[in-house]
């Protein structure tokens, strides 16, 4: 069970955080790459949406008009968990377009539980920093030192 | 478990076969579309063929960004939405497999594997009539493959 890295993605595209807690697990990336890496996830989780093959039953949305906004249907989702031979990623989307990015091994189980956990953090000690200016990076020491004990706690495990 | 639909992408990014098991009220469209009141609205023929370009984008992207953090020997399986699950298998020679199915599916990389091997290579590789280059899907739509194919899934249904 492993963590290798975190990546967090403003709403615009943009890469905000980035950090590595396990070397092995994937390649070096540069920061340029990674930038472009989070632009392009981006996108490619719009496009994901949008490719929903399941429409939503017609009647529902018939219904829709009399009680408002109570049964619109939910809205598409985008990319949740992606995995490959090496690594599984899954992407956590806030309801603010924030996305977190996280690469674990394959056989890492309740990663769901561990994002969310990251959301907490993030809300705790980055929204809840008064220096911190809105979708730039991140950079709070309370908030990497929590962030890096907490998955050191589950990389040890 | 359900497969919704099925594409084949040629070394040359063009879409050779697809082919949907959806019924035709739900149909896979790309992009959104005003909701209407259950009145059957005619499909569009290019509906499809957008679709199937989004899907290539999606996992030409996604394989690239999988290949480059996970390394040259990484390959990209699958992911999933909260709505649908996407499969791939490519073969050496670039030819690309995609599924997409329900959530609850396993991978089904085998499967796409076993249609390479028992389908792709027997009633099209091998048929002495089929071109090279499947331009337009020219050589696949014969009936021995979109039969076998159709047999095939439904049995996994």
């Amino acid at each position: 069970m492993t963590v290798f890295a975190l990546i967090i993605i403003n709403k615009a595209g943009g890469l905000i955080y980035n950090k590595t807690f396990h070397e092995a697990g994937l390649n070096k990336v540069s920061t340029n790459d990674l930038l472009v890496l989070a632009g392009t996830f981006h996108g490619v989780h719009a496009i994901t949406s949008k490719l929903n093959p399941v429409k939503p039953t017609p009647d529902r949305s018939s219904t829709a008009s009399n009680s408002g906004l109570a049964n619109r249907p939910e809205p598409p989702s985008g990319l949740e968990v992606l995995e490959s031979e090496n690594f599984r990623l899954q992407c956590f989307n806030t309801m603010t377009g924030t996305k977190f990015l996280l690469f674990t091994d394959t056989t890492q189980a309740n990663v769901d539980v561990t994002i969310r956990k990251v959301y907490d953090l993030y809300s705790d000690y980055v929204m809840k920093n008064p220096f911190y200016q809105l979708e730039m990076p991140v950079r709070c020491d309370m908030f990497d030192r929590k962030l890096l004990s907490y998955i050191r706690e589950i990389n040890n495990r | 478990m359900v497969v919704y639909s099925f594409y084949i992408f040629d070394r040359h990014t063009e879409c050779i076969y697809a082919k949907s098991w959806l019924p035709d009220s739900s149909r896979p469209v790309s992009g959104s579309q005003p909701i209407t009141n259950g009145s059957s609205k005619p499909i569009r023929r290019d509906d499809n063929d957008n679709t199937a370009k989004l899907i290539f984008g999606t996992v030409f992207s996604l394989r690239n960004m999988v290949r480059r953090l996970g390394g040259d020997d990484d390959a990209f399986i699958s992911y999933r939405t909260a709505q649908y699950k996407l499969h791939y298998y490519e073969t050496p020679s670039n030819t690309r497999f995609v599924m997409l199915t329900d959530i609850g599916t396993m991978s089904m990389r085998n499967v796409l594997h076993q249609i390479y091997i028992n389908l792709w290579v027997e009633y099209v590789v091998k048929n002495p009539l089929s071109p090279v280059e499947h331009k337009g899907g020219e050589g696949v739509k014969n009936e021995l493959f979109e039969l076998g194919l159709d047999q095939f899934v439904r049995g996994l249904m």
